[in-house]
């Protein structure tokens, strides 16, 4: 379990202990759907999406150093993208795929300009914050019948509704059902940390780990940090990107809501609560609190946010480095002092 | 002889009105070991800064085995085999000993290699019984010596190196003169430093800046009973 929990990456490949763990999760979201309903599978389906949008931030945040707050202009633009384009080819491959491949795009467009410019750590935040909302308005202000994409309207407030279900790349008569949107976002979220704990081992990986500790070192190493911010920032910016077409996907809806500052502000929540240093945690995070506000919504409390915001407080003055990580603390806490006392 | 492996030619660095650096004509071979010295705001460290691309000259020329490297940044500076450490440390402090070392050795070597390597310098640096430790924990001497570490890790023919004994202890001081003859046998060496029984120990050529120019370049022995030095670090006029 060690390396599931693990505060900070290993220089080693993640041992079998790590694979097992992996394994045996994905095999339990695989025999989910034989088990459980539709709508539990429709519930546990946007856990993962979101979790994706969180680990495109946590990732960015905890292992280089880079604060993103606006992961979600990445993440709309992937749905709108999706969307406009679905809707007017009825190809849905072709529109994931470029759903996740122009969000990449802009963030390398957004990303050389912030990076480049060495705009100070703060400076990013800021700015890639405004992004988001910028975009936000901008949707918003598409209401009129003169703002259509092809032959689709963009419908400003109101989003655009009926979005086509993804269909199988190789038999496009076949549509995901949602047992089959299960499937799909459980082994993207998967298949995406994975790769992200893989990627921590290459030399990429430690160069943009050795960026967050110290990014002059990394330079006077010989490494222009320039281009690994820039490549990360694309990275998460097309994990964000997918993330927003699955959520599509998920909802058959995409709506400026995707940009705005309560979904910006909810994705720093999931990644503070489960732990920004891990790659579990900011998924942990999401299910946690994704699960919390939906259950308060049907427990009538009717002041969530409130109560959301009074568990962030709790989070940030308590457990600092977020659930996953103290419970890893306490752990090998438990096991030191185990080892401690068998000792004569 | 063969060519200066680092050369500057009117060299200038004007904060405002103030040269800090002004017209330094500076010449370092092949194998040296050479000080830097000078009293406070003599322009050492402005000097050493340009050097290692960390601030761009106002004017003049900086040469790297005859290849002007002027306009270079830090990460170019680095990757031409320049090994640098700054005054105060620029390690990882949030990653083990073990990591900090790995990182700076896989960044110039394939891993095979890098592993080699990294075993040479735990030893050379005597850092075996705390490579599982977090730097940020260190002890300031220990953590002055992982960046050492890291930086010889790279095999860097030339290493420049601001104020190494910083706030160390009279054995840590000792001890890092040591290791700064053991690295000089394979790399010429720039250090710079005020501390003068850091310097008579490494016995080497020094350069004394004065008000952004070069004073007097001689022997250790030389320039410290030089008159013009006592004068400058007495705070006396120089003139």
């Amino acid at each position: 379990m060690g390396d599931f929990f693990q505060l900070r990456p290993a220089s080693e490949r993640p041992g079998w202990s790590w694979w097992s763990v992996v394994l045996l999760v994905t095999a339990g979201l695989m025999a989910v759907p034989s088990f459980y309903d539709l709508a539990f599978q429709l519930d546990t389906s946007v856990i993962f999406v979101l979790a994706l949008l969180a680990l495109s931030m946590s990732f960015l945040w905890g292992y280089v150093g880079i604060l993103s707050l606006g992961q979600t202009a990445m993440f709309g633009l992937g749905g709108y993208v999706y969307a406009v384009m679905s809707l007017n080819t009825g190809d849905t491959t072709t529109a994931a795929l470029a759903g996740i491949l122009l969000p990449a795009l802009f963030a390398a467009f957004l990303g050389y300009f912030l990076i480049w410019g060495r705009i100070s750590d703060i400076y990013f935040s800021v700015i890639t914050l405004v992004v988001t909302l910028i975009l936000e308005k901008a949707i918003r202000a598409t209401s009129g019948d003169q703002f259509v994409v092809g032959s689709v309207r963009l419908n400003g407030q109101n989003g655009i509704p009926g979005v086509p279900a993804l269909q199988v790349p190789w038999d496009p008569q076949t549509e995901l059902f949602i047992d089959g949107v299960f499937y799909l976002t459980a082994a993207c979220m998967m298949l995406v940390y994975i790769g992200l704990r893989l990627l921590l081992v290459t030399r990429f990986g430690q160069v943009l780990v050795g960026m967050r500790e110290n990014r002059r070192r990394v330079e006077l190493l010989g490494y222009d940090s320039r281009y690994y911010q820039l490549g990360v920032f694309t990275l998460c910016g097309a994990i964000a990107g997918l993330a927003g077409v699955l959520f599509a996907v998920w909802g058959n809806f995409v709506g400026p809501s995707m940009f705005d500052l309560n979904q910006a502000a909810q994705v720093v929540i999931w990644v503070i609560v489960g732990g920004r240093m891990s790659l579990a945690g900011p998924i942990i995070g999401t299910a946690a609190v994704v699960y919390l506000t939906t259950w308060l919504g049907t427990q009538g409390v009717g002041q969530v946010t409130l109560v959301l915001g009074a568990v962030l407080t709790v989070f940030v003055l308590l457990f600092k480095k977020g659930l996953v990580p103290s419970l890893a603390d306490l752990l090998s806490w438990l096991a030191n002092g185990a080892k401690g006392r068998s000792r004569p | 002889m063969s060519a200066p492996i680092l050369e500057t030619r009117q060299l200038r660095k004007s904060f405002g009105g103030v040269h800090a650096i002004d017209q330094v004509d500076f010449t370092l071979w092949p194998g040296e070991l050479r000080c830097l010295i000078g009293p406070n705001g003599a322009g050492k460290s402005t000097f050493f800064k340009m050097l290692t691309g960390q601030h761009r000259p106002t004017s003049g020329q900086i040469f790297l085995e005859g290849k002007d490297i002027t306009k270079a940044g830090a990460h170019e500076i680095g990757r031409m085999g320049i090994g640098i450490k700054n005054q105060v440390p620029d390690v990882f402090d949030g990653l083990s000993v073990r990591e900090n070392l790995t990182l700076a050795a896989r960044f110039a070597l394939d891993k095979a290699k890098a592993a080699v390597k990294l075993e040479e310098v735990v030893d050379r640096l005597q850092l075996q019984s705390v490579m599982g430790r977090t730097v940020g924990e260190l002890a300031h001497g220990q953590r002055q010596w992982v960046e050492i570490g890291m930086v010889v890790a790279r095999e860097p023919k030339l290493v420049l190196l601001d104020e190494p004994s910083a706030g160390m202890s009279t054995e840590e001081t000792a001890r890092t003169a040591e290791l700064i003859r053991e690295i000089n046998r394979d790399a010429t060496v720039v250090v710079v430093e005020h501390d003068m029984q850091f310097i008579r120990s490494i016995a080497a050529m020094v350069t004394v800046f004065h008000q952004g120019r070069i004073l007097v370049e001689e022997e250790v022995s030389v320039a410290l009973s030089d008159e013009r030095v006592r004068d400058v670090y007495l705070g006396r006029s120089a003139a």
